[in-house]
């Protein structure tokens, strides 16, 4: 009843669903910028899983797909 | 994993091979000619080392993150070659020394690896927000308009409630304003 109430509250990061499980992704590629955007913040830096809530094996696949990326020139290390 | 062997052509040799994904990243102010020396440069290197060319995707002008070696933007190749993974390190290592090669890369692909060409998938990606941010701007323009409407509307009724206010009473007429006072002074019960 009060979650009807309170429609102004931001729900819960732990409930959210992984959205690469959801498409079976096997593996993220780094030089697939569209899909590597959304998890990177202003300043560069990988966004928390806690947030996205990409589960723990495509979080190492994206941050390994970051990285390759970074080395490359397509994303910033520090902006 | 991606794994082939190719006999070579005379011998009973079979070499084993598997697919290998090279990027490199050479400067956006490149001459024309110079741009194909480099590019032929790089082929040959795979090639003389008996790499079976699989795919070559070659991508526009890009921006670059941070500037590398001065340049700020840049163009990159992305190769998939059948290679012997002894002759990896070789390659590595000349394409090191390659000049106007800012970076480059060999990857193993990863499993289940579909080759995607990704300078086409880009430009389909910039066109689509393009157009998103354009009917995005769309509408909170005609949020701002609406708005804007809204307030003059309000403002007007404002002015009117203020004019009605500020408007004396109509003043009466002379025959009545007699009148009412006649009624005033026949008045017995005011005792004036």
């Amino acid at each position: 009843m009060s979650s009807l109430l309170n429609k102004n509250v931001r729900p819960d990061p732990r409930t959210k669903k992984c959205p690469f499980c959801f498409q079976k992704t096997p593996y993220i590629d780094y030089k697939d910028y569209p899909t590597m955007r959304p998890y990177i913040d202003y300043f560069g830096n990988i966004r928390k899983r806690y947030y996205t809530g990409v589960c723990l094996k495509h979080q190492k696949m994206l941050r390994g797909a970051v990285e390759l990326a970074r080395f490359m020139g397509m994303l910033a290390y520090r902006k | 994993m991606v794994t082939s062997s190719v006999k070579t052509s005379g011998t009973d040799e079979a070499v084993d091979t598997r697919l290998y994904e090279c990027v490199v990243l050479y400067p956006h102010p490149f001459g024309e000619k110079e741009e194909r020396d480099l590019l032929k440069n790089v082929e040959a290197l795979f090639t003389d080392a008996g790499a079976l060319l699989v795919s070559k995707d070659l991508w526009g002008r890009r921006g670059l993150a941070y500037t590398i070696g001065e340049y700020d933007e840049g163009r990159f190749v992305v190769y998939h070659w059948m290679l012997d993974p002894a002759k990896l390190k070789e390659i590595d290592r000349a394409l090191r020394i390659e000049k106007g090669v800012l970076r480059h890369m060999i990857v193993k692909p990863p499993k289940k690896y579909q080759i995607v060409k990704y300078s086409e998938k880009y430009e389909q990606w910039l066109k689509q927000r393009g157009e998103e941010q354009h009917i995005a701007a769309q509408v909170e323009e005609e949020k701002v308009r609406e708005r804007v409407a809204e307030r003059a509307k309000r403002q007007l009724a404002r002015t009117s409630e203020r004019k009605k206010e500020k408007e004396p009473a109509a003043p009466m007429e002379k025959k009545e304003l007699t009148q009412e006072i006649d009624k005033l002074i026949s008045d017995d019960s005011l005792d004036l």
